[in-house]
């Protein structure tokens, strides 16, 4: 039962730093990516490639600054183009991500993937519980980007995106340099990405281009729309409870006899459509929506003050 | 080699037509990029597979059996989902389409599994002509998506429904005034699209096995079709497909056939970025 617990807290950790990247670019810029799992990919691949030599933790910081760096070109190429545009150019990046992957064998291997990576603190573990140690450093991991997401989200910068997200026009009249700062929304969210590929790739100790299917992408939308769109402590509760449910399923089949293994994924992803659906018609400002200042509150202060 | 290619290309340009001209139709009344057409695509070649193969259907038998089943699926997935997005923004209902998709598709591998399945029709031999070689597949598909096309045309063009679809895409509220019933029209149109996928999803099955992925193979040159020729615009649909076709089969002669995919997503880059709006149509893009 452990072991089980410690894959889906490890799962749920990786889909809720994704959910919290594209947190940031969909939920407070207003920006689609429907390629998260580009990124991701690209992510786990730099960490897997370049950690033997360069040792695991600037490992993940090259992963996160290449995921990144890659993040930016896409948004000075495309931010530009109105939602639905934006929508496919993304898409088209993921699956160019993973084609690339896939037959460009000299360096990812191909199809075959990039076994026996090394876990990071892997003297502690023999020590202390096994992977224990890692649900302890995914968490850490977290827990940094979540502080620097939430910061940045209170900050003069996050306001300026929230305004440019609900009025993109006013913003510019304002001021606002609207272009810079989705780009760079962009590519703050990319290198969140990156960095959660670089742990899976830790964790799994082995990648291959199947884990990173439009699926990962679709947990992320899942995990954002249940948090409730620019609300990070929402897409941590919210989006953790879901996916800690969805991930449980994953499980049954060893207490399910009825329906096979192939089924069961079929009807968890089954699932996720409906969560999506149903959370977009329901409740689309989240299980915990976004905090919104009242402009009478503001207004009320000044007038007592003066 | 070259005339081979474009053959090819040419046919897979009028395969993409039928979904791309479906996507259009959907954002022109709608006013969303239904991410689902790839799903119900799917879905039209399983309909079909089921009709042919365990209900021992003939072909064109089974076909029918997918328009059906992909354009009630349409209007069922309308009525549960899309109508009560409605006042939302475009943005809401293609995360919605992309829940539908995962729905859909998931569906078809619940009751049939990842196995590769393919139709009980036989085998025939490729036809030679001055040197090209013609599949019966080719000649049904490029045959069937022709008389589609004129049909669709004939309808938009010269009936009282297409008249109102029109009018609606235009404008909603002026339509709505003159007497336009919205929920009939947005019905009429999901039958009318889901009608068109789910043939086209029987003709990806006679060109390439069915498998729960499908339709997902052809999502991005669909896109690319639909925004190749400006979103919204039926002509364009149909223009941006046998370009995109085209591209991905002459391709070939240029880089390695594996990169086959990524040659739509590359062309409706290059196309956005130096002009934004379409071919043919003149909708703005840019934010």
């Amino acid at each position: 039962m452990i072991p089980y617990l410690i894959t889906i807290a490890i799962l749920v950790i990786i889909a809720a730093l994704i959910g919290l990247a594209l947190n940031l670019q969909w939920g407070l810029a207003g920006l689609v990516n429907f390629g998260v799992v580009g990124f991701v990919a690209i992510g786990a691949y730099t960490t897997a490639l370049t950690a033997p030599s360069i040792g695991w933790f600037p490992a993940m910081v090259l992963a996160a600054l290449v995921a990144a760096a890659l993040s930016a070109g896409l948004a000075l190429l495309s931010i530009r183009l109105e939602e639905n545009y934006l929508a496919i150019i993304t898409i088209g990046f993921g699956e160019a991500v993973r084609l690339a992957i896939l037959n460009e064998g000299w360096l990812t291997n191909g199809a075959l993937g990039i076994a026996n990576i090394q876990r990071p603190l892997a003297g502690l573990t023999e020590r202390f519980g096994g992977d224990i140690v890692f649900v302890v450093f995914a968490l850490g991991v977290l827990a940094v980007v979540f502080v620097a997401l939430e910061g940045w989200t209170r900050a003069p910068f996050g306001r300026a995106l929230r305004a440019i997200r609900d009025d993109a026009t006013i913003s510019a009249a304002l001021g606002k340099p609207v272009f810079a700062l989705r780009v760079r929304a962009f590519a703050i969210g990319g290198a969140a990405m990156g960095l959660a590929g670089a742990l899976q790739a830790f964790y799994l100790t082995y990648i291959d281009p199947s884990q990173f299917s439009a699926i990962v992408t679709s947990y992320a939308f899942m995990a954002v729309i249940a948090g409730g769109r620019g609300s990070n402590v929402g897409l941590l509760v919210g989006a953790g409870s879901i996916m800690a449910l969805l991930e449980g399923t994953r499980f049954l089949k060893d207490f399910i006899s009825v329906i096979d293994g192939v089924q069961l994924s079929a009807l968890r992803l089954a699932l996720i459509g409906v969560g999506i659906i149903l959370l977009l018609i329901l409740r689309p400002q989240g299980l915990v929506p976004e905090a919104r200042r009242k402009a009478a509150d503001v207004l009320a202060k000044s007038r007592e003050a003066a | 080699m070259v005339a081979q290619l474009f053959l090819n290309g040419l046919v897979t340009g009028l395969l993409l037509a039928l979904p791309a001209l479906a996507l259009t139709l959907v954002f022109g009344v709608l006013k969303f990029a239904n991410f689902a057409v790839g799903a119900m695509l799917t879905l039209g070649a399983y309909a079909a597979w089921v009709a042919n193969t365990q209900l021992g259907l003939s072909l064109p038998a089974s076909a029918a059996v997918a328009a059906t089943t992909v354009a009630l699926t349409g209007i069922v997935s309308d009525q549960l989902v899309f109508e009560r997005l409605k006042n939302r923004d475009s943005i809401s209902l293609l995360v919605a389409s992309m829940g539908l998709s995962l729905v859909l598709e998931n569906v078809c591998r619940f009751f049939l599994g990842n196995a590769s399945r393919s139709f009980e029709v036989p085998i025939s031999r490729p036809m030679r002509w001055e040197g090209l070689r013609i599949n019966q597949e080719q000649i049904t598909t490029a045959l069937t998506v022709c008389v589609c096309l004129v049909l669709v045309h004939l309808l938009l063009r010269h009936s009282p429904l297409g008249r109102a679809m029109r009018a609606v895409a235009d404008n909603p509220s002026l339509a709505a005034t003159r007497g336009v019933d919205r929920r009939l029209i947005a019905r009429l149109t999901w039958a009318l699209v889901g009608a068109l996928i789910g043939l086209a999803g029987v003709l990806a099955g006679l060109d390439r096995s069915i498998d729960p992925q499908i339709g997902w193979n052809y999502q991005i040159p669909i896109f690319a079709a639909a925004i190749l020729g400006g979103l919204g615009s039926p002509v364009g649909a149909v223009a941006g497909a046998l370009i995109i076709g085209l591209a991905e089969e002459m391709s070939a002669l240029v880089i390695p056939t594996n990169y086959r995919q990524i040659v739509s997503f590359t062309v409706i880059l290059v196309l956005l970025l130096f002009r934004s709006n379409g071919l043919l149509s003149a909708k703005a893009v840019r934010k």
